[in-house]
């Protein structure tokens, strides 16, 4: 195999790897590190409300599945509740059936999108950014991974 | 066009790189008059947040004029001269309308790295790693500011580019310390760290009615600036018993506040500083919180506590038990920037609060490493290295 087809894998495994390592991050639970994060087993994880707090009427909300939502059809129930304490209302979503990690991951960015685009009518967008030369170091690589993925996890 | 970036552990160059263009209906794009070096940057620089991507464009605290505006702008336009906030901030989610604009629920495109790092994700900051949203910087010619309405300040004529640039940052995190600290009339003050951001928490203090302010550090030219710019009471930590010291000063008591300007890589010249450094360096803890300590054990009974300084993650030797047992109130916030400028630029414009005197060093970008280098070690009294991008 020519260096440089090695060397574009070696890239590609770090890149994988640092998607990897911010899935497992979430589940990490050293003292300090990832307290929030959810260790349940996939059949708990999936049926587990996945919520935002918008600022917004409630009703805004009830009127008509919010457009990131609808993608996922009759494969998850949605709730919308009052927030206490004039904070808006609390959208959840959750799946019906046992889902994988990348389902799950659609869900937090289908709910994240629905959140910014009621509160600012649009979702921020961090690409493409002026930036200088990238070397392609594993470092490098693993925190593009991570960066990709990024929208995708967190403890929601 | 030019911007200065971070290329490695400790390593700044100048490139050449795109120029930002608006990604956002809510976006501005600013051309950079001056941008300075901020002590957090140093934290990105030397990789204690390894969250850096080589290329990143580096800087966060800048002052320049709008150059192009996206069609859901309504209060700025073209031609402005403006002072940015280093957080990107929507002004429409809950936290925004609490004045807490660096926890903008909106502002990190990059959430699930601080989620899984602290649980919840604080808003994005901008040339401040891909944890804090993966931002291009105000070290270059242009900078894009997301939701420009929110986070730029129009600057009035009668105040002069490098006064009003330190409202971005160094003096509106100062006046948030000492602010959310509860300063008030009458009130003893100790400040740790005579950089930008600390003496402008003195002079915050000051001007909120404090009768005592202390600032401790080691640095002679900052120590010096503390006493004839700001007004305040300068401790040199290097040739006196700090904790002594103020309870000679404050009848026995110790401070009312106090307020840690320092952050993640505190120096001392202590057994405390010895151990701290083996300990970072080790990786078993991230963080170096001698000054934090240090101003738990000084700080009065019932008083309050505010860090202002950056840290990452995790600190050892934490005296949780003087906190509770002397009843302290600890807060900390990364800088709610939104909340400040406008009554800073006020009194900026008075003629209240100067901050001209923090930017020992005005280079062109170009010299950018040259600058970081010298801010890095304090070099030739280097407070703050400022860069004229136009230049």
């Amino acid at each position: 195999m020519p260096l440089s087809d090695i060397l574009a894998r070696a890239a590609g495994l770090a890149s994988e790897a640092g998607s990897g390592a911010l899935k497992q991050l979430q589940h990490v639970r050293l003292p300090g590190v990832g307290q929030a994060s959810a260790t349940d087993d996939p059949q708990t994880a999936a049926r587990r409300w996945r919520a935002v707090t918008v600022l917004t009427d409630p009703d805004q909300l009830r009127s008509a599945t919010p457009a990131p939502l609808t993608r996922f059809g009759d494969r998850v129930e949605i709730r919308v509740t009052p927030a206490p304490g004039g904070r808006g209302a609390e959208l959840a979503a959750r799946f019906r059936e046992p889902v994988g990690e990348d389902d799950l991951g659609e869900l937090r960015s289908a709910l994240r999108e629905t959140k910014q685009r009621t509160e600012t009518g649009e979702v921020l967008r961090n690409e493409p950014q002026p930036h200088g030369h990238r070397a392609q170091t594993p470092q490098g690589k693993a925190l593009d991974g991570m960066d990709e993925r990024a929208a995708k996890e967190g403890v929601l | 066009m030019k911007a200065a970036t971070w290329t490695g552990v400790n390593e700044v160059s100048v490139e050449e790189v795109p120029e930002p263009t608006l990604l956002n209906d809510h976006d501005v794009i600013l051309k950079v008059t001056q941008s300075v070096t901020c002590g957090s940057d140093l934290h990105l620089l030397g990789g204690y947040i390894p969250f850096m991507r080589a290329g990143d464009v580096l800087g966060h605290e800048f002052i320049g004029e709008i150059v192009e505006a996206g069609p859901a702008v309504r209060h700025r336009k073209v031609g402005d001269r403006v002072v940015g906030a280093p957080f990107a901030a929507c002004g429409n989610c809950w936290y925004c309308k609490q004045e807490e604009y660096s926890l903008c629920d909106n502002g990190n495109a990059n959430p699930g790295i601080t989620e899984g790092l602290w649980g919840q994700s604080p808003g994005g900051c901008l040339g401040y790693s891909h944890a804090m949203g993966g931002y291009a910087g105000s070290h270059a010619e242009y900078i894009r500011v997301p939701y420009g309405d929110v986070g730029t300040f129009v600057v009035p004529e009668g105040i002069d580019d490098t006064r009003a640039l330190f409202a971005s940052d160094a003096a509106s995190t100062g006046w948030m310390g000492a602010d959310l600290a509860g300063t008030k009339p009458g009130d003893v003050v100790a400040v740790w760290g005579a950089g930008g951001v600390g003496q402008m928490a003195a002079r915050a203090a000051m001007l909120l009615g404090a009768e005592q302010v202390f600032v401790v550090d080691r640095v002679p030219e900052r120590l010096q600036q503390v006493r004839e710019h700001v007004g305040a009471e300068a401790i040199d930590y290097s040739s006196t018993d700090v904790l002594a010291e103020l309870r000679e000063r404050t009848g026995g008591r110790g401070p009312d506040v106090c307020i840690e300007a320092v952050g993640m890589e505190a120096h001392s010249s202590g057994a405390a500083g010895v151990y701290d450094q083996v300990k970072q360096q080790l990786r078993l803890q991230t963080d170096r919180p001698t000054a934090l300590r240090e101003a738990v054990m000084a700080c009065r009974k019932g008083g309050s506590l505010f860090t202002l300084g950056v840290f990452a993650a995790m600190v050892d030797k934490f005296p949780l038990g003087a906190v509770m047992n002397k009843g302290l109130t600890l807060r900390g916030a990364q800088v709610h920037a939104q909340r400040y400028i406008p009554e800073l630029l006020e009194r900026m414009e008075r003629g209240e609060l100067t901050t001209e005197h923090l930017a020992t060093h005005v280079m062109p970008l170009s010299e950018a490493p040259r600058g970081y280098q010298m801010f890095k070690d304090k070099e030739d009294g280097c407070v703050r290295a400022v860069f004229t991008p136009g230049s």
